[in-house]
Order: C-alpha cells, then sequence, then structure tokens
C-alpha cells in the first residue's frame, strides 16, 4: 500500500513553526505507520500567504495552519481568526469558546461553503507590541507603524498606528531598514524565538488580546478521502499538539517577562489602557452591524465575557 | 523517482538548456513550472510560477532596483562623471600607471553611487578607455582595470546584490552595507598595488602623462579637485537619512535617484537624449533583472519543496563530516565555479535558502557571509563564459580589443579578488568592524 | 509567411507603445516612495504608499517584459552561443523560444485563476488596513503575461523568417 502523502504550511517560519506546528506533524508521520506522510512547509515557502486560501481549495496545498485574519479567509469570519480585539484573555479561552459556546460549529460549517474542511482551533499567546519606541502611554503609539493583523490594524488605526503589511519572515529585516518601528502582533514568547528581540527594545505588557485563535484546515476532498483511523489519528496529533504548545506559550511568557534581558517592560497604567478597551465595545458593535454570522459571533463573545466577568480572577486580571 | 533524484534532473536540465543560449528566466521559469506540474499537478501545481509573482510583489526592498538602476543611467549617459575622470586624470597622469590608478578611484566614487556595476562599466569603457588607449596604455591591463574596478558596485554601498541577500538571509540591509565598505576600499587598494607593481615592473603598461598634457595651473587643479564633492553629496544625502532612520531604505533608494537626476539638471547635462536613454534602459535592465527573480523563485519553491535543502545539509554535515571552514570553503568554491554561468540573482535565490541556514548553523556570521558571496559575485561578472561585465565589456569595447584580449585580462584581476576574499575570510573583522561601530551591536 | 510578417508588425508595435508609456512608470515609483518621505516627515505617515508603489513596481515590469525583449535586453548564457552566425542563432532560438512560451502558458494559466478567484467571494482585498482590491492588479499582471505570451510568439516568428532569409534586426529600441 502506498502512502498518502499531504504538503502542509504553516503561517509560521521555521523557528516559531518548531513549536507551534512541527510537533503535530511529526506526530502523525511517526504514528501513521507509513499510512500517511506530511511534508510540511513554513511561512510563504511554496505559496505567499496572500494565495495561500487558493491553493488549499486547488490542492497544490493538502493542509493549512493559520489564523482567518492573516491567510485573507474568504468567509465572514476572517476578522475573528486572529487577534479579535480584548475578544479572549487567556490561552484556554480559545477552546472553551469553541467547545462550550458554539464556536467550533459555525467554523466548520462556514468553511464547508467554501470546499474547506476545517478541523480545529486552538488558543496561542496574546498580542502584545514589541517596539523600537518606548510606550508608556495610549498617545505614544500615535504614528508607530507597526506589523499587526489585518483587524488588529484597523482596530488600532483609530489611535494613530500606522499599520503595515508585509511578509511575516520579512517583519525582522524591515524594522531594522526602518519599514517598520515594530510589531503588535505576539507575545514575548514568539518575540524572542523568531528574532524580534534583537531588533526592538521595549515590550509593552498591555495587550489588545488574550489569545490568538489560530485554525488547522485540510482540503475538503483530501480530508474526505482519508480513512476513519487516519482522521482519527490527525485529530489526536492537533490536540497533542495543542497541549503541548499550550504549556510552551504560558511558560514562555512568564519566564520571558520576567528573566529575558532582550526587552525592558513598560506598562501603560490600566485605567488609561480602560480607553482603548472601551475603543474594542465600540468596535464590537460595528463589527456585529456587518452581517449575521459576525452578529451572532459578537454576541457569543459577549456572552462568554459576561460569564468570565462574574467569575472574576483568575479569569479576569483581578 | 526520488526527490533526490528529480532535484538533480531539475538543476541538470536548466543547465543544458542555458547552454543553448536562450534567455536565462525562460530556462529557470520552464524548468521550475513543469516540475511543479509534474510533481503536483495531480491536484493544483500549475499555480506555482504565479505565485512567486506574488512574492516579487509582497518583497518590498526590490523597489530599490529600478532606482539604483536608473541612478547609474543618469549618472553614465549624462556624463557627469566627465568632470571626475578629468580630476583624476590630471592629479594622477604624472606616476607611472597614474591613469589606470585613477580609473580605479573613478570606479570607487562612481559606486558610491549606484548599487549596480552597469553605471561603473558604461563609464569605464565611454570615458576612461579611449583616453587610456589614445595614451597608449595596455589595452588587456585597461579592459581588466574597468571590469574589476567597476563590480566594486555591488560592493561599495548601496549595493542591490547585498539588497537581495539582505532578504534571502533576513539580515540587516544598514548593517550589511557597512559592512562592504572596508572590503570593497581594501579590494580597491589591491587593485592600485598590483597596478604600481605591474607598471614598476613593465612601465610600458601604463607610461606617464607627459607634464604638459596636466599642466593646467595650480587654481584649475584645485577647481577639478570640487568634481569629487558631487559623489559625496548624493552618497551623503542617501545613507545619512537611512542609517539615522530618518527614512526607510526604499524612500532612501528614491532619494538618490531624484539626487542624482537633480544634479544632472543642474549641470546642465539633461538633455531630451539622455533623458530617453536613461528611462528606456532602466526599463530593460530592470525587466530582466525582475524576470529572473521570478522564474527564480519558481524555481526556488519547488526545489524546496523536494527538501533539497535538507537533502544537502545532510550529505555536507553528516554523511561527509566535514568541518565548518571546509564546508564553508566548499560553498565559496561551489559559487565561484556556478557563477561562471548562472546570473548572480538566479544563484542566489537558488542556492542561499540551501547555505545561508547551514552558515548560521555552523556559527558564522551571516553578515559577514554575506560580504563573502558578493565578493563571489564580483568574481562571477567577470569570468567567462557568463558574466554581466563580460557582456558589457564585449558590446562596448573598440574593435581593435578582442575577445581573447577580454578574457585574458581579467585573470590578474581574479587572482587578486579572490585574494581579497581569502583576506575577509580569515580577518572577519574587516567587514565586521564598521557595523560595529555604527550600530555598537 | 506574410501572415508571419503582419502579426510580428502588429504585436511588436503594440508592445513597443506599451513598453514606451510604462517606462515612464520609473518616476511614479520615485513619486509615491517620495511622497512617503514627506509625509512621513512632515505629517502622518501614509497606508498606502509601500503598497501602491509594489503595484506600481509589478505593473512596470509585467508590462514593460515585451518590450524588453525587443530591445534584447535578456540575457543568456553566451559560451556557445555567441559564436554561432546570426542563422544558427535563429534556427536555435526558433526552438528554445518553444520552452519560454510553455513558461508562459503555464504562468498565464496560474493568473488567470488567481485573477478569477479576486472577483469571487465579494472581491478579494489585500490584508492590508488600505485594504485596496486585489483585482486591478492581478488584471495588469495577467495582461502582462498575456503580452509577454504574444511577444514570445513574435519571437518564434521573427526566427522562422529569419531562416527563410528575411533580414530582422535582433534588437531594436
Ligand atoms: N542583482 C543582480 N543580478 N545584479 C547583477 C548586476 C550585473 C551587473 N554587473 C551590475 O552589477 O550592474
Ligand atoms: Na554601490
Ligand atoms: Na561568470
Amino acid at each position: 500500500q502506498t502512502a498518502i502523502k499531504w504538503r502542509f504550511q504553516t503561517y509560521a517560519g521555521a523557528a516559531l513553526g518548531e513549536q507551534v506546528t512541527k510537533p503535530i506533524i511529526d506526530y502523525i508521520n511517526s504514528a501513521a505507520n507509513g499510512e500517511l506522510e506530511i511534508e510540511l512547509f513554513y511561512a510563504d515557502q511554496i505559496v505567499p500567504t496572500g494565495e495561500l486560501f487558493q491553493a488549499l481549495q486547488r490542492g497544490t496545498i493538502d493542509g493549512v495552519h493559520s489564523d482567518d485574519d492573516s491567510m485573507a479567509s474568504p468567509t465572514p469570519l476572517r476578522q475573528f481568526g486572529g487577534y479579535f480585539p480584548f475578544a479572549t484573555k487567556h490561552i484556554l479561552d480559545v477552546p472553551v469558546l469553541f467547545n462550550q459556546y458554539g464556536l467550533a460549529d459555525i467554523w466548520r460549517e462556514e468553511y464547508a461553503k467554501v470546499g474547506v474542511a476545517w478541523l480545529s482551533a486552538a488558543g496561542q499567546d496574546p498580542c502584545n507590541f514589541n517596539t523600537k519606541k518606548e510606550i508608556t502611554s495610549v498617545a505614544d503609539l500615535d504614528g508607530l507603524k507597526l506589523y499587526t493583523f489585518p483587524t488588529a490594524g484597523r482596530f488600532l488605526a483609530q489611535f494613530g498606528v500606522v499599520p503595515v503589511n508585509i511578509p511575516y519572515e520579512d517583519a525582522e529585516v524591515a524594522v531594522q531598514t526602518g519599514e517598520l518601528d515594530g510589531m503588535a502582533w505576539s507575545g514575548i514568547t514568539e518575540d524572542y524565538t523568531v528574532g524580534w528581540a534583537d531588533v526592538t527594545d521595549y515590550f509593552l505588557t498591555n495587550n489588545i488580546s488574550g489569545a490568538w485563535i489560530g485554525s488547522f484546515f485540510a482540503n475538503q476532498e483530501r480530508w474526505a478521502e482519508l480513512p476513519d483511523h487516519l482522521k482519527q489519528l490527525v485529530m489526536a496529533a492537533i490536540e497533542a499538539g495543542h497541549t503541548y504548545r499550550n504549556q510552551w506559550y504560558w511558560g514562555g511568557e512568564a519566564r520571558l517577562r520576567a528573566k529575558g534581558e532582550k526587552l525592558a517592560l513598560r506598562t501603560v497604567p490600566a485605567a488609561e489602557w480602560a480607553e482603548v478597551e472601551n475603543a474594542a465595545k465600540e468596535f464590537w458593535n460595528e463589527v456585529a452591524e456587518e452581517g449575521e454570522i459576525h452578529q451572532k459571533i459578537v454576541s457569543i463573545f459577549r456572552e462568554y465575557n459576561d460569564v468570565i466577568n462574574q467569575a472574576g480572577p483568575p479569569y479576569t486580571f483581578g | 523517482m526520488s526527490y533526490d533524484m528529480i532535484a538533480i534532473l531539475m538543476f541538470s536540465t536548466m543547465m543544458v538548456m542555458l547552454l543553448t543560449g536562450q534567455r536565462v528566466f525562460g530556462a529557470i521559469g520552464f524548468v521550475a513550472v513543469v516540475a511543479a506540474l509534474f510533481l503536483w499537478g495531480d491536484r493544483g501545481g500549475y499555480d506555482l510560477g504565479f505565485s512567486a509573482a506574488i512574492k516579487v510583489m509582497k518583497w518590498y526592498p526590490l523597489l530599490t532596483l529600478p532606482m539604483f538602476i536608473f541612478m547609474g543611467y543618469i549618472l553614465s549617459e549624462s556624463k557627469i562623471a566627465d568632470d571626475l575622470y578629468r580630476m583624476f586624470h590630471v592629479w594622477m597622469g604624472g606616476v607611472s600607471g597614474g591613469l589606470a590608478i585613477g580609473t580605479i578611484g573613478l570606479m570607487v566614487l562612481i559606486s558610491a553611487m549606484n548599487g549596480l556595476s552597469v553605471a561603473g562599466m558604461a563609464i569605464g569603457a565611454t570615458i576612461a578607455l579611449p583616453e587610456l588607449l589614445k595614451r597608449n596604455y595596455d589595452k588587456r591591463m585597461v579592459t581588466g582595470v574597468i571590469q574589476a574596478g567597476s563590480s566594486l558596485g555591488i560592493l561599495v554601498p548601496p549595493s542591490v546584490v547585498l539588497v537581495l541577500y539582505a532578504m534571502i538571509a533576513r539580515q540587516p540591509v544598514g548593517q550589511l552595507w557597512l559592512a562592504g565598505v572596508l572590503p570593497g576600499l581594501m579590494m580597491a587598494g589591491m587593485f592600485i598595488l598590483y597596478i604600481v607593481i605591474r607598471c614598476r615592473i613593465t612601465p610600458s603598461l601604463g607610461p606617464a602623462l607627459p607634464p604638459e598634457e596636466r599642466d593646467v595651473g595650480l587654481a584649475e587643479k584645485l577647481r577639478l579637485l570640487r568634481a569629487g564633492l558631487l559623489p559625496l553629496v548624493i552618497f551623503f544625502s542617501m545613507m545619512v537619512p537611512f542609517v539615522n532612520g530618518w527614512t526607510s531604505l526604499v524612500e532612501s533608494s528614491a532619494i538618490g535617484a531624484i539626487a542624482a537626476f537633480l544634479a544632472a539638471v543642474l549641470k546642465r547635462r539633461m538633455t531630451w537624449q539622455v533623458f530617453e536613454t536613461s528611462v528606456r534602459n532602466t526599463l530593460g535592465i530592470s525587466c530582466m533583472f525582475m524576470w529572473i527573480i521570478l522564474a527564480a523563485l519558481a524555481f526556488g519553491a519547488v526545489f524546496d519543496g523536494l527538501g533539497a535543502v535538507k537533502a544537502i545539509d545532510n550529505l555536507f554535515t553528516e554523511r561527509m563530516g566535514l568541518s565548518p571552514w571546509a564546508i564553508l570553503i566548499l560553498m565559496q568554491l561551489s559559487f565561484i565555479l556556478m557563477g561562471t554561468f548562472l546570473d548572480d540573482t538566479a544563484m542566489l535565490v537558488i542556492v542561499a535558502p540551501l547555505y545561508v541556514p547551514l552558515v548560521g548553523e555552523l556559527g558564522f556570521d551571516l553578515v559577514w557571509y554575506g560580504v563573502l558571496y558578493t565578493i563571489t559575485c564580483q568574481i562571477a561578472y567577470m569570468t567567462p563564459p557568463f558574466g554581466y561585465n563580460l557582456f558589457l565589456m564585449r558590446a562596448m569595447a573598440p574593435p581593435e580589443i578582442g575577445i581573447g584580449d577580454i578574457y585574458r585580462s581579467i585573470i590578474p584581476f581574479v587572482l587578486v579578488m579572490a585574494l581579497a576574499l581569502a583576506t575577509v575570510m580569515v580577518f572577519p573583522q574587516v567587514a565586521l568592524w564598521l557595523p560595529e561601530q555604527v550600530y555598537g551591536k | 509567411m506574410n501572415l508571419l510578417r503582419g502579426y510580428v508588425r502588429v504585436i511588436d508595435r503594440i508592445n513597443r507603445w506599451i513598453g514606451r508609456v510604462v517606462m515612464f512608470g520609473i518616476f511614479v515609483m520615485m513619486g509615491i516612495l517620495l511622497w512617503s518621505t514627506v509625509s512621513k516627515v512632515f505629517f502622518v505617515p501614509s497606508l498606502w504608499t509601500l503598497e501602491m508603489a509594489q503595484f506600481a513596481m509589478v505593473a512596470y515590469f509585467m508590462l514593460g517584459g515585451p518590450y524588453s525583449i525587443q530591445m534584447g535586453s535578456n540575457v543568456r548564457m553566451d559560451l556557445l552561443y555567441g559564436e554561432w552566425s546570426d542563422r544558427r542563432k535563429a534556427q536555435v532560438d526558433a526552438f528554445t523560444v518553444l520552452f519560454l512560451i510553455v513558461y508562459l502558458v503555464i504562468l498565464l494559466w496560474g493568473g488567470w485563476d488567481s485573477l478569477m478567484y479576486s472577483f469571487q467571494y465579494g472581491g478579494e482585498r489585500s490584508s492590508s488596513v488600505w485594504r485596496p482590491y486585489l483585482w486591478p492588479i492581478k488584471s495588469i499582471m495577467v495582461l502582462g503575461i498575456f503580452l509577454m505570451l504574444l511577444q514570445a510568439i513574435s519571437e518564434l516568428c521573427k526566427d522562422i523568417l529569419r531562416i527563410r532569409g528575411d533580414k530582422i534586426p535582433r534588437e531594436v529600441v
């Protein structure tokens, strides 16, 4: 029997992909006993991110790990995957929203409509800022050229941020060539892992979202052709990868803030940062207006937010 | 068929196709898209060629390419370099070999004003070459001087080749450019030294000018020195804002292009003909590069998809068990070899994904490696059968300079460059000292 | 043969004309980058400049490609080629240009698909905050590849004509 071969591309460059995607692929390759072989490619390696979705539909790429936002998903979900402003506080909020509050069903349905199998979503790191210039107040955001997610960029523009859109792997050099002042893209673990901590000086502990929402996708036909036991295996591997990643981030965020030497921490006082949080509420309203699905997702976010606010710490920041 | 076999097949097919003398981008592109179709055509696969076009579009530093090319053409077409040439002529002519030395000086200044070597070649071949021949300089010496000197264009900042390297190796352009400065000057110095020694041994190779030719009076002599200011003004108008972070790389390249343009206008050299020729040639050369990059990126994606990178990594480190230095030297040799018949961009796009990560893993500095790569490219420009400077020299040389002369003329200079390469390899500080001073890395 | 000559005349003229307009695109790029500098130094940095400059660059080299072929700007490795007679060159070129044509056809195929995609789902937009629609630039790219293909076919025609004895210059400006 000949092996089924898949080509899989992740949003992450090699250094980060090593932690967030590769463990899953390695697990599948060794446990599938030769029945399924997945080749892993990193950001833009085969297809540039902008063309990734079509390539997935066509089958040039069989599987993808990405958020909906940066891969320019042609669904109403596009704005929500990635860092939807202030929708989450901690990494575990994401699986809860998907598995307990119904986001998974919405995602599965919407992607089925465009010929793509959505498999699973996971939380990753929060969205903080790492910059060359110091940020100590909301006003300092004004005029900063930041590499960020499309939706985050749209949100941050009201504070004077100039969002810049370039390939992920080019961001580090772009700071050095002056195209960027920094990033609003990740937590501190990623900053150190991919080298951004080497080119920027400050890390802002305030975030605009507590956890990234990234998903695993497969070409619909390719997924349908997979025998059941292999589907199970792929799903199990993804879950195992989620667990590994949760720990990697949770531990990394704490350790590098406490012990990391490359980035100086800065914080905008919580009372002042509330201005940004309040702007997010307004932003949610706007986005909810855009359609039925948007409405539904935003109401799920609101519902969950109510719950954690009532529950108090550690679900909230205290 | 195993992936390794396919990779080897792709590479050798491409080489054979290049030998037929067809357009380089056609050969690379063909192998790339056909291989993609053959490998992945059962589902998709045909989109890879075009995906590369989107990559080119997103590769923002490529914007510097037309800017620096335009700058180069303005400088050569508008003859603002003539004054520079006269300056060196009068000041250096008295020494034996002095005009050749002056030509190297001219090339250094031209290099500081543009990112490629075409401008240097054009200026050297049109202004310096006829003058030198008229003064009975040895034709081989002169052809070699111009080819070698103009190749400094990619080592002395600004440099397009280093921009491309920076993008692929993910290294800071600012540091790479600064890293090229001292090796560039050192190499210029070595060229000069070679000329001096050579002319000392055989003075007939570069006879000194008779005094009446350069006796123009001290006032005039000093006035001529002012010509040297222009390159400095253009260079600093571009570099100062960039190094200080006021403008970005691509913005600086536009400032440089505009500065060169204004200089030509102010010196009243901007005729319609100069303008038209510069604009048209800029399109031609930019298209040449961009289409090669487009094709080579598709080739690189397929090559990468085959895991060729890992295979070669493996071969070098595990199976052959080579030491880091041995691997590094092998890499440089392979670059020199490839450079004899491949375009430097193609060379970079195809091989860098293989070499750069490996160099990093072996613990070498990637800024330093960028300089090594650039020097290798300079050698590649001049070594037959494929070399830009070689082509240009053949296109522009007067009839008394035959192809045999051109081929032979480069030999001593290639040796000098190899020596420079070795020097930078053994003493990385030659490259790294300046960026460390400026960026305090 | 007259058909070939007619085709060459028409295509070369169209592509030359387009190329001669597009070559001034260098000033468009310069203008955008200059505005980018000015707006950054004196006002608020612009959101659209870098992306717009990238679009201009792609349009520049894709639409200008055919004219660059006419000018003979595309390098060849001329180890053997350089020594051949014009007739020999024409013979070999008439064959090897087929590879170029295949490349361009596949490029066009991928481009067409990507262009069609950009009209779907309410129109594909760039991921930047400026969010321009992508179909305009993709249309230009596809058009450029198509013109390049027409030019490659014209080169083939010219080589056939040269083999049959027509005198056609190898490069024109
Ligand atoms: N990036 C390149 N492919 N550069 C090639 C340039 C060739 C030519 N000798 C020049 O420097 O002007
Ligand atoms: Na230069
Ligand atoms: Na060469």
